[in-house]
């Protein structure tokens, strides 16, 4: 009997992490006396982390009665939940980054201060003109922006250039339509790469093929309209269109599955095993290196759309947010502080040290100046894309409360379609329990 | 035995003290709150709660996906359990044999180990991964990680893999413990090898596997969710999805904070049962000395 007890608390204590998470966030004593010290926390790992500390570093030798205390606090999503957890003990980040997929969560939260807010209580206004519409669009609800863009990404076409001359394609004028994809994969397949496309398994991809048709993703304008969304439609005709086509493309040993994560679809593409993938706009420089080590060139397009789509790319990535129910001087300075991570000198830094593009034109026009598309011109293309997406509902990006969730349903529905499953049932199915989901949040969410 | 006493009937809480406060503090008040949490529904960002009674669990049970998914975990911690005591053990065997070098292959097989989930995952990403694996590159099959059987036999794999150290340093202690005159005495009155160790050696180190039976188990339920999370995320179309990890991604991504609780008290009861039933039915045959 001893020895079940025993198990018994081996058992507690497997589980018991649960709500211990909810304990683990260190306290810290904010000094409310003229130098005022704040809290940052961000989800970039890496290298990114040293250079997020010092661009707080040039941050703080220009206002020196503030200091920044900067903190890497793991995934978007360890982040988050950190946040919450540091909210419900008092003690929250001043500034924190969040994914775009966040928005509409937090901006129902009751932890946050609006950006737009903030701006007029301490009257420093944030010239928004100078953002990528697409950008600024996306962060902006009810008219009001709720937050600071930051990193910022949206999927490119990245093809070799190599290849495609051995297959006899032009490799200056990448493929630019579904049909186009289709007719480019088949040539290089002639050429002798066995499957020649893929791109990981992300709903992100879908998403954005769908804004690229100028359709709606949830209801209620996109989620942008006075009401909370209810349902999804994805699983209308242009979801339809995106994964008959990608699955199509599938079945006939065009396309690679790689499953999921963001390592396999780029190391396929750096070994020459495929030769045109889908990825973030971020990993231009990566790609890039990889494809030069075995003397390869590579080239960059549009993400593609099925003939006549109007639509555009919608932002992915993360932004700054400000948390509430902190003393007006650290307020100021969590606003001073974001302010200067949009302004142009570190989102230069930003953008040359990571790939994520900078979220104002005035800084791209100064990198043009500086010559780095000239050296750099596969950066160029997110860039062009952006400037000639229309802004629309649709492309501002759609917002929806349990995001997560519903990337998870997308991406077990698309590999049910790989598996067989046609692509309508498989997309009315995860709709019905997307919004399913949607319902209880919309519930919770009031509490 | 002799047993000793304290001059003062305080002390001994005292000393219990220090201990206790660190199990209230993380243990008992967590599962308590975790229990708790799963009769309500709560914001995930306020925290603000309703009373919902049976309704995430009703929720759980009408779910198709999570039945499947209580299946699917079933056949994960039987085939790990199962494949793992095992190996281990023959691996623990023939470590147990007077070869050179001995200590060297001792350590070897305990470094897995010392391994972090998420450096494992890494490590059977490399092997089985879709793109550039080096097992498809060799078996001209590329699908191991994106076709549901075989990505469940990766999975398996690599779980097992992972905790074979651990049970090798018990088998090896148990092993260690089987009394020499008792497996002489029958190798004089002439059993074999297979008669020895099935009648002698597998008898003293019942108590052994027993344990690992118990601890292997909670391994398997508890403990494999980072490994998932790297190599498969649940898929593919969740034929990975076990338990644990619908509760990870349910709690820690999709804030389902009522329903996560209830999968734990569910998963918990499970573990708990299951356990009963092996101590139940198990132990009988676990000979102590």
């Amino acid at each position: 009997m001893k020895k079940l007890v025993l198990v018994f608390f081996v058992l507690l204590l497997s589980i018991s992490f649960i709500s211990a998470n909810a304990s683990e966030d260190a306290a810290v004593d904010v000094d409310k006396a003229a130098p005022v010290t704040i809290e940052f926390w961000h989800a970039m790992s890496g290298t990114r982390i040293d250079l997020i500390q010092s661009i707080a570093d040039d941050f703080m030798a220009e206002n020196p009665n503030i200091t920044v205390e900067v903190q890497y606090a793991g995934s978007y999503n360890d982040t988050l939940n950190k946040v919450i957890s540091a909210v419900k003990g008092g003690n929250p980040p001043s500034v924190f980054h969040s994914y775009e997929i966040g928005t509409l969560g937090l901006i129902n939260s009751g932890m946050i201060m609006p950006l737009d807010e903030a701006a007029v209580k301490y009257d420093l206004p944030i010239a928004w003109d100078d953002f990528f519409v697409p950008v600024q669009s996306y962060y902006k609800y009810q008219g009001q922006h709720y937050s600071m863009p930051f990193n910022s990404s949206t999927p490119l076409i990245f093809y070799n250039k190599t290849l495609f001359e051995k297959a006899g394609l032009d490799p200056e004028n990448p493929p630019k339509t579904y049909e186009e994809i289709r007719a480019a994969a088949v040539k290089l397949k002639a050429s002798g790469i066995d499957t020649p496309v893929t791109w990981n398994l992300h709903s992100w991809y879908f998403e954005q093929m769908i804004c690229l048709q100028d359709a709606p993703f949830v209801n209620t304008s996109n989620g942008r309209g006075s009401e909370l969304p209810t349902e999804v439609v994805f699983n209308s005709a242009a979801g339809n269109k995106v994964l008959d086509w990608w699955i199509g493309m599938y079945n006939d040993g065009l396309f690679m599955d790689v499953g999921p994560g963001w390592s396999n679809h780029r190391a396929a593409f750096g070994a020459g095993e495929v030769a045109m993938v889908m990825s973030s706009s971020s990993d231009v420089n990566l790609l890039t290196a990889s494809l030069a080590e075995k003397g390869w060139e590579m080239g960059t397009g549009f993400i593609p759309r099925p003939d006549g789509a109007t639509g555009g790319v919608a932002i992915g990535g993360g932004s700054l947010w400000m948390t509430n129910n902190h003393s007006p001087e650290e307020e100021l300075a969590a606003l001073k502080l974001v302010q200067y991570i949009s302004s142009d000198v570190p989102q230069m830094a930003w953008h040359k040290g990571t790939g994520y593009f900078p979220v104002r034109k005035t800084a791209m026009e100064k990198l043009e100046k500086e010559g780095w598309f000239v050296e750099n011109p596969n950066y160029l293309t997110a860039f062009d894309q952006l400037l000639v997406s229309p802004e629309t509902l649709n492309t501002a990006g759609s917002l929806l409360g349990v995001f997560p969730e519903t990337r998870s349903i997308i991406q077990s529905s698309i590999q049910e379609c790989y598996a067989g499953k046609p692509v309508s049932e498989a997309l009315d199915e995860a709709a019905a329990k997307v919004n399913a989901l949607i319902a209880e949040w919309n519930e919770v969410i009031g509490l | 035995m002799k047993q000793s006493s304290f001059s003062n009937k305080y002390l001994p809480y005292i000393l219990l003290l220090p201990t206790y406060s660190i199990l209230v503090v993380f243990l008992f008040y967590p599962a308590f709150e975790s229990f708790r949490l799963s009769f309500f529904k709560v914001n995930p960002y306020s925290g603000a709660e309703k009373f919902a009674g049976f309704y995430n669990l009703i929720k759980i049970f009408t779910n198709p996906d999570y039945l499947s998914s209580f299946v699917l975990s079933l056949v994960f911690a039987v085939s790990v359990v199962v494949g793992g005591l095992i190996v281990s053990l023959l691996l623990a065997l023939l470590l147990n044999q007077k070869i050179k070098g001995a200590k060297v292959y001792r350590s070897l097989l305990i470094w897995p180990y010392a391994l972090s989930p998420a450096i494992a995952g890494a490590l059977f990403n490399f092997l089985f991964n879709p793109a550039t694996g080096i097992v498809g590159y060799f078996t001209g099959m590329r699908t191991w990680m994106t076709n549901g059987n075989t990505a469940m036999f990766v999975i398996v794999l690599a779980a097992t893999w992972k905790n074979l150290g651990y049970n090798i340093v018990f088998y090896l202690t148990a092993l260690r413990n089987v009394p020499r005159n008792a497996l002489e005495a029958a190798e004089i009155d002439g059993a074999g090898p297979f008669r020895r160790f099935f009648s002698i050696t597998f008898a003293f180190i019942s108590p052994m596997t027993f344990f690992l039976l118990v601890m292997n188990t909670t391994y398997a339920y508890f403990s494999s969710f980072g490994l998932i999370d790297i190599l498969t995320e649940g898929g593919p179309a969740g034929s990975t999805n076990i338990l644990i990890y619908q509760l990870y991604r349910d709690f820690f991504v999709n804030s389902r904070i009522g329903y996560a609780a209830a999968e734990s008290l569910v998963l918990f009861m499970l573990v708990v049962g299951i356990t009963f039933i092996q101590f139940r039915t198990t132990e009988k045959k676990v000979h102590y000395q």
